[in-house]
């Protein structure tokens, strides 16, 4: 049986347990295919209804000298430096273990602050009025398992691993794009100290 | 600033535990066959799905359909009982009374009418147990029944049957990592096979050429070394030119040519007209990337071809397949690893001779899918068998509906209470693929076996038991209809040589399936023709048919439901169009779906501005045999001229959206028979301004 390389980065499947201060996201844009797998598995995972949802797939075209045509599946970034955590007045949204930054929905008053100030649109208002964003699967990561999105995404444009080594898989994907005439960037690819660094890193087009 | 806080909503989530039990089956959407794992709780519902890691074609990637099915199995949409409409109302009735009335009404037709007054429509009569069970009521009945064909494969398995003698993929899309080049034509795999998509990649990855042809820019193409944006309804011109430029350069594999193929002089002779020169005016594509590509074609061997609805559900299809086909046969690309046509028919042969020959009855009569409008509007037919949703995935589904209204009997046995249900005068409950064990095929020429994860919901029953408790009351033999899906596969195992190596117990032990033809000596073959020998009578693949003719090149404004329509009068092209998140109409009922996807139709800027037409604005789309009012999606990756919409949305669903079946003639492709669902002339008008 032929053994398909989807991810150059590692999969992970079952892993024995995470150390969560260094998983990380990689966010592939130009590998997208706008299928919403992503989208429908974090609502399963989190038992979101209808319109509410944690992650949202954006269709983006730009006509220049050539059509570029993606799809953005965005959510929330975990920033080592959050600007939503600083600007919420009842600290609802605080680190989780490894830096994960959480959203508690019981200390939540709805005041919609978060999802003003996130300059990545990775909060969510729902609808009942209260905003929602990525755990990160916490549950999961404490099974050993990987976040619902990057489980099911069929293309590797959500993929979860090390972060160190998604940065260097981010690499590689960026080059491959320069070799078909695309210019892509990463963004988060900053310090986790310092400022700048997400955990969940982006490539866009 | 006050805010209202509902708490119901949100606050009290549930989440999918990890109590009860994580079940392996197999998703029967798409015929992808991808691997699932399902979340049951302890009371025997199920919760969640996920991708089944150890599948080796899917390693736990999914697309959203199989999550979004969760939402359509309970609720209130879910027909749980037998229902029986008086005046104008649906009762419960018991499953007694229901086989009754159906067994009375049958014979009463059958008698006074004979056995052709009564018809099947069953494109989702379920999995491999019922299939079989219907097979065997039709041969004691004499009933012809309609299945996905008409609506989705007819012609491209009426093209490859005549051409290879076999209808199904020649290949596994598996292979695709070993081609040099794979041909991607009227088809977006992205997303209609998005749990599969990875394969693509994973062939680009290692080196595979991707080519796409397509008239939009879609989610393939952009995943593609090479997208050809064509002129909608002309690839028939394109694939002609490439045969051209490969005879006239002499890039054929001339001993194949010789040794296992017919008909190559009049092939050659056919297109000596398609110059690239001509071709380009045709078609729109550059000269230079249609020799590009024949050279491409040539020098990347082994190479793939998967044609998709683009080209098959068309007016103009069966000469388009024809050539494209003749074209990967005379390069060689079939029966290698690497070479061959993929594609989701995955027909594995008729059982023969589970019904004595004393016993068969034989239709009296046999109508073409196009013939069966007018034969239930007259009064010919009488009595409708049901069994998914053709009044709103047929075309010109007003006039269906009206036909199927004004039959004397229909039964409709189903999952949900949808548009066609709705006419019915019994609706009988269905099984869902996941209450009901079978065999399902993949993309893959593989077959998996998949348990039931659930037992089915209220009072359903699949079609397997339905037709053996019918077949009883009726008076019919008994002892053909197998009680269970294992007996029933073992049946038809041992009745078919081409799958008796494929045993139940060897789908269960064998992750991922097994690839058929597998012959009782358990050979699996992995893909068809391997030594060369087609399953034409003359066991060489016949380039053209019986008929030159149907290598003639078709204008598709020539064509069927297009021809003597005025220009002026229809000046835009319409098709429809898929998306990942839904599927025929069932993944409709899922709030997840409803809130992903909203009916639009896509229009290109320079057309919408033409046309005063803004994002968001709604327009009436209008043809001979109807219309339908949409909001309109402005985007760059469509041509002008040409709107596309979307198949899924009905009435009687969250949508409550006319069907876009409603705007297509039903009219089919002169060679295959396949009804059209793309590049049907009309025009468009806006009706009021977003936001005023
Ligand atoms: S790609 Fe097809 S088989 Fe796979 S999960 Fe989706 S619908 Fe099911």
């Amino acid at each position: 049986m032929m053994r398909v390389k989807q991810n150059s980065a590692p999969v992970g499947v079952r892993h024995a347990g995470w150390d969560v201060s260094r998983v990380g996201m990689l966010v592939d844009v130009s590998r997208c295919i706008g299928c919403n797998s992503c989208t429908v598995a974090c609502r399963q995972e989190n038992a979101l209804q209808g319109s509410d949802g944690w992650l949202k797939v954006w269709r983006r075209e730009r006509l220049g000298t050539q059509l570029i045509r993606y799809d953005y599946s965005q959510s929330c970034r975990h920033c080592a430096d959050p600007q939503c955590l600083q600007a919420c007045p009842t600290g609802a949204i605080a680190y989780g273990a490894g830096g994960v930054v959480r959203h508690h929905e019981e200390k939540c008053i709805g005041c919609q602050v978060c999802a003003m100030v996130c300059p990545y649109g990775g909060v969510k208002v729902m609808t009942n009025g209260k905003t929602g964003k990525c755990s990160l699967c916490a549950h999961r990561l404490a099974k050993g398992e990987e976040p619902a999105c990057t489980a099911v995404c069929p293309t590797g444009a959500r993929t979860f691993g090390e972060r160190e080594a998604l940065v260097r898989e981010a690499g590689e994907r960026l080059d491959a794009l320069r070799r078909q005439g695309l210019r892509g960037r990463l963004e988060g690819n900053g310090d986790l100290e310092g400022k700048g660094g997400h955990k969940i890193l982006f490539l866009m087009l | 600033m006050t805010s209202y806080v509902r708490t119901e909503v949100y606050r009290n989530r549930r989440l999918p535990g990890d109590e009860g039990k994580l079940l392996p089956s197999i998703c029967s959407l798409c015929n992808g066959g991808c691997g699932l794992l399902v979340r049951v709780n302890d009371a025997g519902y199920v919760e969640a799905v996920y991708g089944d890691t150890g599948n080796p074609y899917n390693q736990g990637k999914i697309c959203p359909k199989p999550m979004e099915i969760v939402q359509t199995l309970y609720g209130a949409q879910r027909v749980d009982h037998p229902l029986k409409k008086v005046n104008g109302i649906f009762q419960r009735i018991s499953w007694e009374e229901a086989l009754s009335l159906v067994t009375e009404k049958y014979l009463e037709h059958w008698q006074t009418s004979g056995n052709s007054a009564i018809v099947g429509i069953t494109s989702k009569i379920g999995g491999s147990h019922s299939k079989l069970a219907l097979s065997i009521f039709s041969e004691l009945t004499g009933l012809v029944t309609y299945g996905t064909g008409p609506i989705c494969y007819d012609t491209e398995e009426n093209v490859r049957k005549a051409m290879f003698g076999n209808g199904s993929a020649s290949a596994p899309l598996a292979d695709a990592v070993e081609a040099g080049i794979l041909l991607i034509v009227g088809n977006n795999p992205a997303q209609t096979k998005a749990g599969q998509f990875h394969w693509v990649q994973e062939a680009r990855y290692r080196g595979t050429k991707v080519v796409v042809i397509d008239p939009r820019y879609t989610e393939t193409a952009r995943q593609a070394d090479r997208f050809l944006q064509i002129r909608p309804g002309t690839d028939g011109a394109l694939g002609m030119a490439l045969l051209h430029e490969v005879i006239a350069h002499g890039w054929y594999d001339a001993s194949f040519v010789t040794e296992r193929t017919n008909g190559f002089e009049k092939l050659a002779q056919a297109v000596t007209e398609f110059s690239p020169v001509r071709a380009e005016e045709m078609t729109g594509v550059p000269r230079r990337f249609i020799e590009e590509l024949a050279w491409d074609l040539s020098t990347r061997k082994p190479g793939m071809l998967w044609e998709g609805r683009g080209v098959v559900c068309v007016n103009n299809a069966g000469n388009t397949l024809r050539v494209f086909e003749a074209l990967m046969a005379i390069l060689g690309n079939v029966g290698k690893p690497g070479a061959g046509i993929i594609s989701h028919i995955n027909g594995y042969g008729r059982a023969k001779g589970l019904v004595p020959g004393a016993d068969v009855v034989k239709p009296e009569r046999k109508r073409s899918a196009e013939a069966l409008y007018s034969a239930l509007e007259n009064g010919e037919i009488k009595m409708l068998l049901i069994a998914g949703n053709p009044c709103a995935n047929w075309p010109d589904c007003g006039r269906m509906q009206q036909a199927v209204s004004g039959l004397d009997f229909v039964v409709s046995h189903t999952l949900v209470l949808d548009d066609s249900a709705r006419l019915a005068d019994v609706v009988l409950p269905a099984t869902h693929w996941l209450e009901e064990a079978g065999m399902q095929a993949s993309v893959h020429r593989v077959m998996q076996w998949k348990e039931p994860v659930a037992r089915p919901y209220a009072e359903a029953k699949s079609a397997g038991e339905i037709f053996r408790l019918l077949a009883a009351k009726m008076g019919l033999p008994v002892k053909y209809f197998p009680d269970s899906p294992e007996t029933a596969w073992e049946w038809e195992r041992t009745h078919n040589g081409d799958i008796a190596g494929i045993t139940v117990e060897r789908m269960r032990r064998t992750a991922g399936g097994v690839h058929y033809p597998c012959p009782e000596s358990g050979e699996e073959a992995v893909r068809l023709f391997q030594n060369g020998v087609f399953s034409t009578p003359s066991e060489k693949v016949e380039l053209v048919g019986s008929d030159v003719q149907e290598l003639n090149y078709l204008d598709l404004l020539a064509a069927p439901g297009n021809r003597g329509l005025s220009r002026q009068e229809y000046p835009y092209l319409l098709s429809t169009v898929k998306v990942a998140a839904h599927y025929h109409t069932e993944c409709q009922y899922s709030d997840w779906a409803v809130a992903l996807e909203k009916p639009c139709v896509e229009i290109h800027p320079d057309t919408a501005a033409n046309l005063s037409i803004r994002e968001g604005d709604r327009v009436r789309i209008e043809t001979p045999v109807g219309s339908l009012e949409l909001p309109a999606r402005l985007t760059w990756t469509v041509p002008r001229d040409c709107l596309f919409t979307q198949p899924y949305f009905t009435q009687t669903s969250p949508y409550g959206q006319v069907p876009a079946n409603i705007l297509f003639p039903a009219v089919t492709d002169p060679e295959g028979g396949n009804f059209v669902n793309k590049n049907i002339m009309c025009r468009i008008s806006a009706l009021e301004v977003a936001g005023t």
